[in-house]
């Protein structure tokens, strides 16, 4: 066996070795570590988007038929390692103040990011369970990371139990499916499924898969944990759920929708418009009852899972593209607008509820700015980067003649307005609160700039964006 | 000469925007005086301009045209920002100039004891420049755009106090009621547009002659093409000249400053639709149907003015009324193709009228505001250079005058129109003839029913403002001699340029279009006699009565109201013009707005779209929240709920 | 159909008689030759220590589930070294130096778990 042939999951190897390492290093050296071994994780993010950047472009598919690469693999991959990395700064000093510095943390965050490059990466339904169950089981502990805290680990609670619960369907599903198709790779189950007519067992087990990546991306009506694990978690967990494993399962459920499973792809249509409507509907609705940001920006989650999925109901080159432009940017939003509920702390709380940021417009003016373009960038005004998001997926989904969830889904756009701007509204507007105190930190300051840059910026220079997103999508389908 | 790439003519017209905006933004840190020097410094400046223009333009045939810029440039729709100097614009600009400088000067006397003495002189600039740039202009769209700035200037004029709940209404009223008339001008100029497939004038003027006779088809009618544009944009010039059916605004109007009334209300901008008439004379020509519409409407404009303005009692409406009148004169004279004498009455009138407004103001500045006539009398020794430059704008009104010697300038002008009118040997040019008789002696009985229960008698007002009564200062007094040489010389100097034949050709040139058939103006030096002495006769009884009744025969005007009970009713009332148009379109406006807005807005567009709307989504946000109760089987359950009906969806084929 | 069907499950079927049969002779001895002593605390299901009728909410020693799930993880490791040590030899080094990984993995957490001390009962 030649190593090169285990190019294609060169960066997973390496995070994997990496990972254990450094638990050996976290367990021997104990909690003083831990911003070494923070950093030392943040490094190996690094290395590991040089790695796919440099082996994984070819498409290949190793381990005797298990894991691949791709170029829409590579994309969805370094996507998810700059969220995971941005995630990292945003706890920085987060888990500094509240008391929760430990070694575990970033070794955590790097396995559950593993788990996620594996899932997208996997050629099989047991490489698939392998990374999804790695991603799951570390963000259970994730959740309850603060295990002194009741609603820490009820949401780590509820969320191991309802993900067992999913982990349970998916199991289920790959077992119809192996017993309907005698195997487990993608390639073969290809063949299976655009046969005339694949057997019943298949086509129920690719529901229950289905139903478990639902879940996992709480599509409605799968995302009922979501608003408390979000509220639970503290607060950089929630913002790494909110964007790399939303990422990792669309990314799975375009790779077996348009994979494995394509033979069921018009039959299955259907599903995920109705997961997309229910899910744009919930989040706008939802969300306008909210008092607490982060339960307020699960329901958003919700809502931008439901526009993504738009654009896989236009389904093809472009929809797919659609949908991987969205997240893309959707990424830097979420992750933009965690920063900035991270940055606001008062007497050494941090605030978690909305009326909280009346005023912040007067105190800390910047970070009123800033969140507002994150706010109108989520409604999707131009000229900010979100509008360009919701566009390209209702221009996907009406050159599919889905004119009325194109305007369906404008409507929602408008409700969910409502609870954008009403933070809005808030911080300058309303009267001023005492002023907060200064979160010191370089980093998510630095992560503002990036991902406020990007949101501006985006609508002069569409055109990279545009080119890697159709490029991946063409690694997929064309 | 070029000044920042343009020539000095062109330069000049924008002097009074620089004023205007320095005033403006800055008038309150630079202070009263330096922004009336500033104002009245470009203004002075443009006079200078203007009066060289006019000597260059005018006398010496030096026309010119200047593109500034393209203002719009869509499709075949193409309108230049342009400066267009012919006979006609140098006319217009002149008067403009001197009677807007006057007024500036004036005001500065005038507007001194009030608080926003900027803002006054600003405004004032303003308009003078949107009225430059509405005489100035090569095509309809710039010539909207001014006529659409001065109606904005003119608003913000009438409404200057606007603490005076009666200056707001009026504002209203004089921009809703030119509303009326501007939406016919737009109609005019989309009909232009489609029938010529251009905005400007050449263009238009080019292929006027082209359409006599072409029909089209609107809403299963057939119209004469020409006469519908012409009557639409007529209506435009109704509103603005307050003509009859659209007149009701311009007395309201008199709730602005007096030398607001004397500048806009009465020389220039009331002005724009004669002008506009005279300005498209190439196209009106051509519409025979609109003309006599034209020559009815002003010849009844003017006997129901003047008719009106035998019974008003506050000064400056019976001017206003005079105003309206005068006008009524000017487009008569246009209906039947005498736009020569239309123009020069228009001139003459502009010096005559701005002297009378002006000194009504000296009048009510010496009384301390009072305006009411039956509260004046007997002030003529306390203001004795008022009174006299009075007299001078009532005889030029009057259009006395020696005739073969020296006449008033009203006497030329209003005599040029009447002959014309004559002459045109038409039956509405008769009717408006005898009109415009009629008018004259009423014109000549109000002037002097003002001067004398102004002047003369006793004082039926306060004593203590009696007291107080001051001629005023030379500032406010010197624009009125300038204005009060116009109203002597005006008619005397430029009578040859306006009605003699071959000094007509050398003047106008090409500005003025009159056919053949239409022999108004050649033919006027031809009438009998007595059609020339017809008005001056009639205006010398008019005064003759005037100052019977009102100094020796005092009981004699309450004995003929008294008499001619209703008559007299319905003319003091303004023939009920403000009632019946309260009662038909503010009432039924206000019905129908009410409709809309309690039912239309409210109910349905708020109740069903933004109130409805707003409502359910919160409800719905209180309910799906309630959906989430926390309990972990709960939320299994909707798993399970979602997965089997997925499983059912699949697994139904 | 049914005949192959009936052949496909037959192993299954053979297999479902020998453990009902086992467990039935396992019980029946049992039955017939230990001593019967039956006692409250006997005839009681197991259930690692606890009184299975009682409120559930009370107070349970949790290192007693720890080890028992690090067990396991061990235990579930033998289980592959069974079928791997049988096909030793077909799977040749690469087969061998994949199993070392793997218990090079598991020692990994064996040793974490040491260290944070999850092997104390104290």
């Amino acid at each position: 066996m030649e190593m090169t042939s285990l190019y294609p999951v060169a960066s997973e190897i390496f995070l994997a070795c990496a990972g254990m390492l450094l638990l050996l290093w976290g367990a021997t050296a104990g909690e003083k570590s831990t911003g070494a071994i923070t950093v030392a994780t943040g490094i190996a993010f690094i290395i590991a988007i040089f790695m796919a950047g440099h082996y994984e472009t070819a498409k290949a598919v190793v381990m005797g038929g298990h894991v691949g690469s791709n170029a829409y693999v590579l994309f969805i991959k370094v996507l998810l390692l700059l969220s995971a990395l941005a995630s990292l700064v945003l706890s920085q000093h987060f888990l500094k103040s509240s008391k929760l510095s430990r070694p575990e943390y970033p070794v955590l965050v790097l396995f559950a990011t593993l788990g996620m490059m594996l899932m997208v990466s996997a050629e099989s339904l047991l490489g698939l369970y392998m990374g999804l169950e790695l991603q799951s089981l570390t963000l259970y502990v994730l959740a309850a990371f603060r295990r002194d805290n009741a609603k820490s680990s009820e949401s780590g609670l509820k969320y191991f139990v309802l993900g067992a619960l999913a982990s349970g369907l998916l199991l289920y599903g790959i077992s119809l499916i192996y017993g309907g198709s005698g195997t487990i790779l993608f390639g073969m189950l290809h063949e299976v499924v655009t046969a005339d007519k694949p057997p019943v067992e298949l086509v129920l087990g690719f529901v229950f898969i289905l139903a478990a990546m639902a879940f996992k991306i709480s599509a409605v009506p799968f995302h009922m944990w979501t608003p408390d694990v979000y509220e639970g978690a503290p607060t950089p967990v929630t913002a790494f759920f909110a964007a790399a494993p939303k990422l990792a399962g669309i990314a799975l459920l375009i790779k077996l929708l348009y994979g494995p499973f394509h033979g069921l792809l018009a039959q299955s249509t259907p599903i995920i418009l109705v997961l997309s409507v229910a899910s744009m509907t919930l989040g706008a609705f939802a969300a306008i009852a909210q008092s607490n940001i982060k339960r307020m920006m699960a329901y958003s989650s919700i809502g931008h899972v439901g526009f993504a999925l738009v654009g896989l109901v236009a389904g093809g080159q472009e929809g797919v593209q659609a949908t991987l432009l969205y997240l893309l940017i959707y990424l830097p939003m979420t992750l933009g607008a965690f920063g900035i509920i991270l940055s606001l702390r008062r007497d050494g709380v941090y605030l978690e509820q909305i009326s909280d940021l009346a005023g912040l417009s007067k105190t800390r003016p910047a970070l009123a700015a800033i969140m507002t373009v994150f706010m109108f960038s989520m409604m999707g005004i131009p000229p900010l980067a979100g509008f360009f998001s919701k566009f390209y997926v209702f221009l996907a989904v009406v050159e599919a003649r889905y004119v009325w969830l194109a305007v369906l889904g404008v409507c929602l756009s408008v409700v969910g307005a409502y609870y954008y701007l009403r933070i809005i509204k808030i911080m300058y507007f309303d009267k001023q609160m005492e002023g907060f105190q200064r979160v010191p930190g370089w980093g998510v300051a630095s992560l503002l700039g990036v991902t406020v840059l990007f949101i501006l910026t985006l609508a002069v220079k569409p055109d990279w964006a545009l080119s890697i997103t159709h490029d991946a999508a063409k690694a997929l389908i064309g | 000469m070029l000044f920042f790439g343009m020539p000095i003519e062109v330069l000049a017209l924008f002097f009074p925007l620089f004023g205007a905006l320095i005033t403006g933004f800055f008038g309150r840190k630079l202070g009263d005086r330096a922004s009336q020097l500033i104002t009245c410094g470009f203004m002075l400046a443009l006079s200078v301009v203007a009066v060289m223009q006019f000597k260059n333009v005018a006398l010496d045939g030096n026309n010119s045209s200047y593109v500034l810029a393209t203002w719009i440039q869509s499709g075949d729709l193409r309108a230049n920002w342009s400066v267009m100097w012919d006979t006609l614009t140098a006319i217009m600009v002149g008067v403009v100039a001197i009677v807007s400088t006057c007024v500036h000067i004036y005001s500065v006397g005038y507007m001194s004891h009030d608080k926003c003495q900027p803002r006054f002189m600003c405004y004032l600039s303003l308009f003078t420049f949107f009225m430059l740039m509405l005489v100035t202009g090569d095509n309809l769209i710039q010539m909207f755009f001014g006529w659409e700035g001065v109606g904005l200037a003119s608003y913000l004029l009438i409404n200057f106090w606007f603490e005076k709940e009666s200056a707001n209404n009026a504002s209203i009223k004089a921009f809703l009621v030119n509303r009326v008339g501007d939406f016919g001008f737009a109609l005019g100029i989309f009909g232009c547009f489609m029938l010529f497939g251009s905005v400007e004038f050449s263009a238009i003027f080019d292929q006027a002659k082209n359409f006599v006779g072409k029909d089209i088809h609107f809403l299963g009618m057939t119209l004469s093409a020409l006469d519908t544009v012409c009557l639409l944009l007529f209506v435009g010039a109704m509103g603005k000249s307050a003509q009859l059916l659209l007149h009701t605004w311009l007395p309201d109007a008199m709730e602005g400053p007096t030398p607001v009334s004397a500048l806009i209300h009465a020389a220039t901008m009331v002005t724009a639709g004669v002008f506009m008439t005279a300005r498209l004379s190439p196209l009106f020509e051509y519409a025979p149907v609109a003309l006599m519409a034209i020559t009815i409407l002003g010849a009844l404009t003017s006997i129901v003015a003047a008719t009106i303005g035998l019974t008003q009692f506050d000064i400056k409406r019976v001017i206003a009324y005079s105003t309206m009148s005068q006008l009524g004169y000017m487009f008569f004279a246009a209906g039947v193709s005498a736009y020569s004498a239309s123009i020069f009455h228009l001139m003459t009138h502009a010096f005559f009228k701005a002297l009378l407004f002006l000194g009504a103001g000296s009048v009510i500045h010496a009384l301390s505001g009072e305006q009411d006539m039956r509260k004046m009398g007997g002030i003529w020794k306390v203001i004795p250079t008022t009174y006299v430059l009075m007299w001078i704008g009532s005889l030029a009104l009057a259009g006395i005058g020696i005739p073969g010697i020296y006449g008033f300038a009203g006497f030329y002008s209003k005599d040029a129109i009447l002959e014309a009118t004559y002459a045109a040997h038409s039956g509405v040019g008769e009717f408006a003839y005898w009109m415009g008789i009629a008018a004259a002696f009423m014109t000549a009985f109000y002037s002097w029913r003002l001067i004398m229960m102004t002047f003369h008698g006793t004082h039926q007002g306060d004593h203590h403002v009696l007291d107080h009564a001051h001629e005023s200062p030379p500032v406010m007094l010197i624009p009125l001699f300038v204005l009060a040489t116009g109203a002597l010389a005006a008619g005397l100097v430029f009578f040859d340029y306006f009605t003699e034949k071959e000094a007509m050709e050398r003047f106008w040139r090409e500005a003025l279009l009159v056919l053949e058939s239409h022999p108004a103006m050649e033919n006027m030096h031809h009438v009998p006699e007595w059609v020339k002495l017809a008005p001056l006769g009639a205006a010398i009884s008019g005064i003759v009565l005037a100052v019977l009744f009102y100094g020796p025969w005092k009981g004699v005007p309450a004995a003929i109201a008294r008499a001619f009970g209703p008559v007299y009713t319905l003319v003091y009332n303004k023939y009920f013009f403000d009632e019946i148009y309260n009662f038909i379109f503010v009432k039924g406006a206000k019905v129908l707005g009410r409709f809309l807005f309690q039912f239309g807005d409210n109910k349905v567009i708020d109740g069903l779209g933004p109130d409805g709307i707003s409502a359910l989504s919160k409800t719905a946000a209180a309910q799906v929240s309630k959906l989430q109760t926390g309990y972990i089987y709960h939320y299994a359950f909707a798993v399970v709920i979602g997965l089997v009906a997925f499983l059912i969806w699949m697994g139904r084929s | 159909m049914s005949s192959e069907l009936i052949q496909t499950y037959f192993p299954v079927f053979v297999f479902l008689l020998l453990a009902i049969g086992m467990s039935g002779v396992m019980i029946g001895l049992s039955f017939l030759l230990a001593k019967q002593k039956p006692d409250a605390e006997k005839l009681s299901p197991y259930e690692c220590g606890f009184d299975p009728f009682s409120d559930a909410r009370h107070k349970f020693d949790v290192r007693f589930y720890l080890v028992s799930i690090l067990f396991i993880i061990f235990d579930l490791e033998i289980a592959f070294l069974f079928p791997w040590a049988v096909s030793l030899g077909a799977i040749g080094m690469f087969g061998f130096w994949s199993m070392m990984v793997f218990l090079g993995v598991l020692t990994i957490g064996f040793i974490y778990e040491w260290r944070k001390g999850a092997l104390e009962w104290e």
